[in-house]
């Protein structure tokens, strides 16, 4: 990478090259900025990108919108004008150009998003984040193309395909009717592209697969391009993070890399200070537990097993409350130890413990999950880890609110939100509820639901307690959503 | 038969079996395909030996190599790894992972839900016909949707299958790509807390859908008979727990209590009640359009390890080594002929060994056709990769 940050003179650019190096409104940033940027604009810049990506995590994670669905779209584009930033709100919705404000725009764009990547590249978690952000905004931005802008896109990206034939078509036209989710597809122009450049539509099941290709219409055209978006980006990242100790000598920028990347993230929660003694977890398990975490060490007392994905996210967690790693394998074997002999469980779940904790394997010190990560998890028969408002049926969640004494009118509510997908403000509703307050947070992290509460519990926040008309309040607002709970 | 097992004697009667009954030859020959452009010694090798200690990284260059390793570790059990850009090492954290077989791994104990002839680590020839139907679905899909070729199945050794792909555009596959094929063929989802793990939406069904409901078909009402699903009051519940519809369901429970318990009878009845309840309810069918399909594929559709074809490093136990617990040989067979392979055909190390064992005649043979499988396999494969260097040649010729 080659970002040179100014420390002597500024060049002045005139804008007749800036319509060259900027021909599109949508670019794949595959060059670098090679000009001068002053420190000064280069904060205002990151932190201005900031603002836009974390703008559209919020309308996917907190609020819940469907990505690129209307309302996801409208609220990032009023959020991004209440933040000040018009000229990506106008980006996002694609501009034809000319004028030079236009211009400035994708240049802003261009290097703010090269700035980014020296910020998020130093580790996986974050990686990710910024992939998964930045592919949002691709997807988002190429989508309101009208044609002939893609058209142009694909010219300047130098990206030609050609459809296949009639008779090709008509001999498969019926496995594309079936495996195609449009209308009309008689009229539509196919394409035949690798599988591997259509994963998200062959995740989906939402191509006809032959032989190895996808056959797509040229709708899905975006996926083959964000699968490349994605691709480079990662591999970019990878390589930035090997010259990340070049660009770090300037002291200046390391502060302001560094202060970044934790302005966005929050704790990862792998190094904490507490110290919980395993004695207590039974009482801690009720009180201040998400579910999903109450629900597995519920069913590790119960069977005295927990399959790997279980172990895995419990593990994790308990180190992440202040579990040490003593207590942790002493906790592990106690139970497991229930059920198998001793020289088992040390030969075959003690390392799982101790590399939990960096200390087997790669030595590592791995993070506990946040809420992405285990609402992503893949959860198959046996298993009972995951998120409990993603992975359990709508009657099985019910139940086990109701074995928890939860009150009938939270769980409706609870579950109807978990019921649109809103898993995490489903969590914090249940938040809610247990410690009988209306904070509303936005949890993102079990072990940051556990520290609230025990912030909570332990009165170093105070609140004041539900009112009763509040209750009465949501309660008329709850009936008329009421009806089609018991599927 | 199996009776003559004992797993104690395993250490005294591996260096013979290494020696003389595993393909030696045939499994570097493999090995070395899958690990191209890369040398052999880039492959990471595990070995488990007695008293379950646990070796990782090792690794070999040629025949003689593996021969040695062989008879100076004795290993109870030989798993193989990924391929690193240099040669796997303890030491080396910076080695980085190039390539790896497409795996699938697919295990009874994921059927427990559904099975009723056997748990856990138990077995029976009712139950394997779930791994008849597994295999024949992913062959089909591997080949027909992905185009792949060089594909090898073998028995686990105790109540699985394993799959390897060995194409070489499946050997790169990167992450992102291994998940996004598991996801494609991953029709169960859910864990304890889902009873109902499959929806099938209310659109077209996907060919590969459909391909694979054909399959099913051709099985689905011998294995009821099997398994009788349905027959008993827990069984009928968890069947119940399928229909979101409460009146369908309701209907169903008052008609299919009263009848008797044969599973096939229930079925047949609870279709005609769906079949009435669909043509009455117009509006309301939408949810359940392809309950029936749902049904069938929840109690009969292959249940993945997911987590093992999406890793690229995961470790899999290799073609012929031997199960520690059972002592059978984890042979190589043609997909097209799972649906007569037997659990008893299949040769255990005693059997093999000591010919005054019952089955040892048949069993010498039916080692030997496995390993002539498993070299037609791994010749088709050579060819192949042959091609593939040569059209790399002219690649960069042409350029
Ligand atoms: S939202 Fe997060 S903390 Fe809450 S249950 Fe789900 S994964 Fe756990
Ligand atoms: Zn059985």
């Amino acid at each position: 990478m080659d970002l040179n940050i100014k420390r002597k003179s500024t060049k002045t650019v005139i804008t007749g090259s800036l319509l060259e190096t900027y021909p599109h409104d949508l670019q794949m940033y595959k060059i670098p900025p090679t000009e001068e940027i002053p420190l000064q604009e280069f904060e205002t810049l990151a932190l201005e990108r900031l603002t836009l990506l974390r703008s559209l995590a919020t309308a996917t994670t907190l609020k819940g919108f469907r990505p690129f669905s209307d309302e996801w779209k409208e609220y990032i584009q009023s959020d991004l004008r209440n933040q000040g930033l018009k000229y990506y709100a106008k980006l996002c919705e694609y501009t034809k150009c000319g004028t030079d404000a236009d211009l400035h725009a994708r240049r802003k764009d261009h290097i703010a998003h090269f700035i980014l990547r020296l910020a998020y590249c130093r580790n996986e978690e974050l990686r990710r984040w910024f992939v998964a952000r930045e592919l949002e905004l691709f997807k988002m931005r190429f989508m309101t193309m009208n044609s002939e802008a893609v058209d142009t896109f694909f010219r300047l990206n130098n990206l030609s395909y050609t459809n296949i034939s009639e008779e090709e078509k008509l001999e498969i036209i019926s496995c594309l009717r079936e495996s195609t989710p449009y209308q009309n597809i008689d009229n539509m122009k196919f394409y035949k592209v690798k599988f591997y450049e259509v994963l998200d539509l062959v995740r989906s099941r939402k191509v006809f697969l032959n032989g190895g290709y996808a056959f797509i219409p040229h709708r899905d055209f975006v996926s083959v391009l964000s699968a490349q978006f994605r691709t480079h980006l990662r591999q970019s990242l990878a390589v930035a993070c090997h010259h990340l100790g070049e660009i770090e000598q300037d002291e200046r920028l390391v502060c302001l890399l560094k202060g970044l990347h934790q302005s966005y993230t929050g704790a990862d929660y792998a190094d904490t200070k507490a110290v919980v003694p395993i004695e207590s977890l039974d009482s801690l398990s009720a009180k201040s537990y998400p579910l999903c975490m109450r629900q597995l060490h519920e069913q590790l007392r119960l069977s005295h097993h927990l399959r790997h994905g279980g172990r895995l996210q419990y593990g994790l967690f308990l180190k992440g409350i202040g579990v040490t790693l003593e207590d942790s394998l002493r906790f592990w074997r106690e139970e497991f130890t229930k059920i198998m002999d001793l020289d088992k469980f040390e030969k075959q779940y003690s390392y799982n413990v101790r590399y939990n904790y960096g200390k087997e394997g790669s030595k590592r010190n791995y993070s506990p999950f946040s809420c992405l990560r285990i609402i992503n998890e893949t959860v198959g028969p046996g298993d009972c880890h995951g998120c409990p408002y993603r992975h359990c049926d709508v009657s099985n969640l019910k139940n086990k609110l109701q074995g928890y004494g939860v009150d009938p009118q939270a769980i409706s509510e609870i579950v109807d939100t978990s019921k649109k997908g809103h898993f995490q403000v489903a969590c914090s509703k249940y938040f809610d509820t247990i410690h009988n307050v209306d904070l509303g947070l936005g949890i993102n992290h079990p072990n940051q639901f556990f520290e609230e509460s025990q912030k909570l519990l332990k009165g170093e926040i105070k609140v004041e307690i539900k009112k009763e008309n509040k209750i009465n309040l949501k309660k008329e607002a709850l009936d008329d959503l009421d009806f089609d709970d018991d599927l | 038969m199996v009776g003559h097992y004992d797993e104690n004697l395993l250490s005294d009667m591996l260096p013979l079996y290494y020696t003389k009954y595993f393909p030696q030859n045939i499994f570097c020959r493999w090995l070395c395909c899958g690990c191209s452009p890369q040398p052999l010694s880039n492959r990471e090798l595990s070995f488990t030996l007695a008293d379950d200690v646990y070796l990782r990284y090792l690794s070999i260059s040629d025949q003689k190599e593996l021969q040695t390793l062989f008879q100076k570790k004795c290993p109870h059990k030989l798993d193989i790894g990924a391929v690193y850009n240099t040669k796997p090492s303890i030491a080396r954290h910076d080695s980085v992972v190039l390539a790896r077989e497409l795996v699938f791994d697919i295990d009874l104990t994921d059927y427990d839900e559904v099975r009723t002839c056997c748990k856990e680590a138990k077995v029976c020839e009712k139950c394997w016909k779930f791994m008849v139907i597994a295999c024949e679905i992913i062959d089909k899909a591997l080949k027909d949707d992905f185009g792949f070729q060089n594909i090898l199945w073998v028995f686990s050794g105790r109540r699985g299958i394993h799959c390897w792909v060995s194409d070489y555009e499946a050997r790169v596959l990167d992450s992102p790509g291994r998940g996004a094929v598991a996801d494609y063929l991953c029709l169960i989802m859910g864990g304890d807390n889902q009873n109902k793990k499959v929806n099938l939406g209310n659109d077209n069904l996907h060919t590969s859908i459909r391909r694979a409901l054909d399959i099913i078909d051709k099985y689905f009402e011998e294995i009821l008979q099997d398994q009788e699903f349905f027959s008993t009051n827990d069984g009928l519940k968890a069947f119940l727990k399928q229909i979101p519809d409460d009146n369908l369901r309701s209907q169903t429970e008052k008609k299919l209590e009263k009848l008797p318990e044969s599973s096939l009878e229930r079925w047949r009845n609870f279709i005609s009640l769906y079949e009435t309840y669909c043509r009455e309810n117009g509006f309301a069918v939408r949810k359940i359009k392809y309950l029936v399909e749902e049904i069938k594929v929840q109690y009969c559709y292959p249940r993945l390890d997911v987590n093992v074809t999406k890793g690229f490093n995961h470790l899999l136990k290799s073609p012929f080594s031997i199960h520690p617990k059972t002592g059978k040989v984890s042979v190589v067979f043609k997909p097209t002929n799972a649906r007569k392979m037997k659990l008893s055909d299949v040769p255990t190390i005693q059997s093999l060994l000591d010919d005054s064992t019952a089955d040892s005649t048949e069993h010498q043979n039916n080692m030997k056709t496995s390993v002539k499988i498993f070299q037609e396999v791994v010749f088709s494969l050579e060819k192949a990769e042959a091609m593939r260097r040569k059209a790399d040649a002219n690649m960069s010729l042409e350029f």
